[in-house]
């Protein structure tokens, strides 16, 4: 099945894919939350979907973090020069995502532990992850720019403002919008529900606006053989499912939509993935003949049933 | 051409103005080691007080519950972060050397991503629901925190090992006996060493920060200090490690090169000055330890670890992965090639500076790509100032026979008009950069001369592969 075959990079492709998508997750419910929570604290409002992030947001970084170690090992089996380039050309700019990170990560301890600082770590616990994000999404647009790169480095311009930058930031930002809503329900009271169902159906809205948006300008439409119509199904099916919720917040409408915000998230990665598959560097070597595969394999299935076994423990302890 | 098609990968250079990129990825490498290893022992350590109060000692319960906090904040917050650092560091410094670690070793290191997620979420579960949690699965949790954080450790410490002794991996020997080379195990048992010294080091200073009287911090320093006992094991690692180098590299560490003797010297003295108080004070005579005693203690571990790693970074020149890459991102099979065609024939990325003459920008391109990695012009490991006194013809000899010169350097990847080149450069830096400056026309004596140079000085470094 495209973009899959028998080889080896697809292997690396299909982890890259699956380790994002996860990574997504919890970035997505870090970035959305953190502002979501800011609002809340500005609006002094005493607001239980705010009061569950903040408490929760520290460890979703964590494991945000952890889970991204996956996708950025596997995309410098995928791309490994253009990977390389991109971190070199934009240099200390880049490296910038690190500290901004760390003091992301302390700033949600601060508003989980501080009434007083609360607004002011959220806004800076905001901003860091905001800058983050704006790199990654230009870090991107520069791995696949090599025929700007020489001028680039001359320059030494460690900005690289692509006009496809801000509409990727904003599907990414209505796509965020759309998982935070999804991880946050599960907990949620009706009432909270029904405004989460508003959140999501408001991320769907900017995504599918922004994308409709760019393909009319660029007048073109990718269809990544038919990912991109499963990906407008899923989100459909999403919309439908929050709709369902918000009628009816303790039915099965919410089933619906994870699954279909699941589905949509898989053919999300696959779409984005799409217009760079042909430039994926085949032909290393000393990748292609590495050993050790049968030793992750089993290493993840222990891993897996390790962390599903401390999540068990942890919801007996929860109650 | 595109740079992304060119047979050799050549990467754009960044500059870290006075700083040579060794101090750089020095610097997060070190803050990272410490705290990774930190993060380990402080894992055995807590499982063991959860295991003393569940047997009745009744202020263990309640110095685990406090010191992991401070566990959580510190090392798992920058900790896992400077792990990342880490990544995008080692790319800005070699980013052909980060680059074959993965080719080569990709499935170990998802393999030792899995066992870092484990660990994180069996701490993070331990963080939010440890007090609530009956003892058994407390004991369980942290366990199973403790064997996934020394997993993480056993999987990583076989790729950084691999750089400096790849041992039978040379001969096709495959991932395993590349995984399992000759330093895999004494750097393992070291670092474990190290892990259990640093988690006892850290419970010393909670233990002091504890609401309990004194004679009960005193016990559980006691129990904190026998975690430490490890320590006495570590200058027989030492030799261990030290047997296992190659044979050049152990020369430079016990004398032949001053700086890294220096800095085996305040890894030893710094380690020995730690164990002596760990052995005799605290566990042979039962001294008690205060909170800022065991902080020095601790600052004296942090200088042993970054001496440690320095040593270890130091001792694989002129390498990045023995016998396979040069530091300067060439491997050995690629040098001839280069001083057929020149360093720079093929690097497709221009100077961000002026220069006065043709010669000396490709004098400059030249020590951007076969300088850069360890030196700087004016900075740290200055150019400038290690070549101020040489002569021209010294400076020509010197680096057309680079290898020779000394050791550890690799042997020069380019050419006699190379040579020339980057002579006329470093004359027009010690001149502090003259507008006019006018060299000499390299005369075809001079080329000839240093051609000759080359072809005696060969394009095998000093040493051996092994």
């Amino acid at each position: 099945m495209w973009p899959f075959d028998a080889s080896i990079e697809s292997l690396w492709l299909a982890l890259y894919l699956a380790s994002f998508a996860l990574h997504a997750v919890f970035v997505s419910y870090v970035a959305a939350g953190t502002v979501y929570a800011l609002i809340a604290a500005l609006r002094g409002s005493a607001d239980p979907i705010a009061a569950r992030a903040r408490d929760w947001l520290p460890f979703m970084l964590g494991a945000g973090i952890t889970a991204g170690v996956g996708p950025l090992l596997f995309v410098q089996l995928l791309y490994q020069r253009r990977f390389y380039t991109a971190n070199l050309v934009m240099g200390p700019r880049w490296g910038a995502v690190v500290p901004a990170l760390i003091v992301g990560f302390y700033a949600l301890y601060l508003a989980k532990a501080s009434d007083q600082r609360r607004r002011l770590a959220l806004g800076v616990g905001a901003a860091c992850f905001g800058f983050v994000a704006w790199s990654w999404t230009e870090l991107h647009q520069v791995m696949e720019a090599d025929g700007a790169w020489r001028a680039m480095y001359a320059a030494g311009e460690r900005f690289h403002l692509d006009a496809a930058i801000a509409p990727r930031l904003a599907i990414w930002a209505g796509a965020m919008l759309a998982l935070f809503a999804t991880v946050a329900a599960w907990p949620a009271a009706a009432a909270e529900r029904r405004r989460l169902a508003g959140l999501a159906l408001a991320g769907l809205i900017a995504c599918a606006a922004t994308s409709a948006a760019v393909a009319v300008v660029r007048r073109e439409l990718d269809p990544a053989h038919g990912w991109t119509y499963l990906l407008a199904a899923a989100a459909i099916a999403a919309a439908l499912g929050w709709g369902w919720t918000a009628r009816r917040p303790d039915g099965p409408g919410l089933s619906v939509a994870t699954a279909a915000t699941t589905a949509a998230l898989v053919a999300g990665a696959v779409v984005r993935e799409a217009p760079r598959l042909a430039l994926i560097e085949h032909g290393r070597a000393t990748a292609v003949g590495s050993g050790g595969l049968p030793v992750f394999v089993i290493t993840l299935a222990i891993g897996a049933a390790a962390i599903a076994w401390v999540v068990r423990t942890a919801r007996a302890a929860a109650g | 051409m595109s740079p992304i098609d060119s047979t050799i990968p050549y990467y754009p250079v960044n500059d870290f103005g006075p700083l040579m990129k060794g101090l750089v990825i020095g610097g997060v490498g070190i803050v990272h080691v410490f705290l990774a290893q930190f993060a380990i022992g402080g894992g055995m350590l807590m499982w063991y007080f959860e295991r003393l109060g569940q047997r009745g000692q009744p202020d263990a319960r309640s110095f685990v519950d406090g010191y992991f906090k401070v566990l959580v904040l510190v090392s798992f917050v920058v900790g896992a972060l400077t792990g990342v650092a880490m990544w995008f560091t080692t790319i800005q410094v070699g980013a052909r050397t980060i680059g074959l670690m993965i080719d080569e070793f990709h499935w170990l290191w998802a393999t030792e991503w899995v066992w870092f997620a484990v660990e994180i979420t069996a701490g993070y579960a331990f963080y939010r629901y440890g007090p609530r949690l009956a003892g058994p699965a407390r004991l369980r949790l942290l366990a199973l925190y403790a064997l996934a954080s020394w997993m993480s450790l056993l999987w990583i410490n076989g790729i950084l090992a691999w750089q400096l002794t790849p041992g039978r991996w040379l001969d096709g020997g495959g991932i395993w006996a590349g995984f399992f080379n000759p330093s895999f195990w004494p750097s393992l048992l070291f670092r474990t060493a190290v892990s259990t010294t640093l988690g006892a080091l850290a419970g010393c200073i909670v233990i002091n920060t504890m609401d309990i009287p004194r004679d009960r911090r005193a016990v559980l320093i006691r129990r904190a200090s026998r975690f430490a006992a490890p320590i006495a094991a570590m200058p027989l690692l030492a030799l261990w490690f030290l047997a296992v180098l190659p044979s050049d590299s152990r020369s430079w560490l016990l004398g032949g090169s001053m700086p890294m003797t220096m800095f085996v010297g305040v890894a030893a003295g710094a380690s020995l000055l730690v164990g002596g108080y760990v052995i005799v004070g605290l566990i042979a005579q039962r001294l008690y330890i205060n909170g800022a005693t065991a902080t020095l203690l601790l600052g004296l571990a942090f200088g042993a670890t970054a001496a440690g790693e320095f040593v270890r970074e130091g001792a694989r020149k002129p390498y990045t992965v023995r016998g396979v890459l040069y530091s300067t991102s060439i491997r050995p099979d690629e040098v001839a090639a280069l001083r057929a065609a020149g360093a720079t024939a093929r690097d497709p990325y221009p100077l961000r500076d002026r220069y006065p003459t043709e010669q000396l920008a490709r004098g400059a391109r030249v020590e951007r790509a076969l300088c850069d990695a360890c030196h700087t012009m004016r900075g740290a490991n200055a150019l400038v100032e290690l070549t101020r006194t040489w002569t021209d013809d010294q400076l020509r000899l010197n680096l057309a026979k680079l290898q020779r010169t000394k050791g550890f350097m690799p042997p020069f990847a380019g050419n006699a008009l190379d040579v020339e080149a980057l002579v006329q450069l470093l004359r027009w830096e010690r001149a502090d950069r003259p507008a006019g400056f006018a060299a000499p026309a390299a005369s075809p004596d001079v080329l000839a001369q240093i051609a000759r140079w080359l072809d005696e000085a060969g394009t095998a470094p000093a040493g051996e592969a092994r």
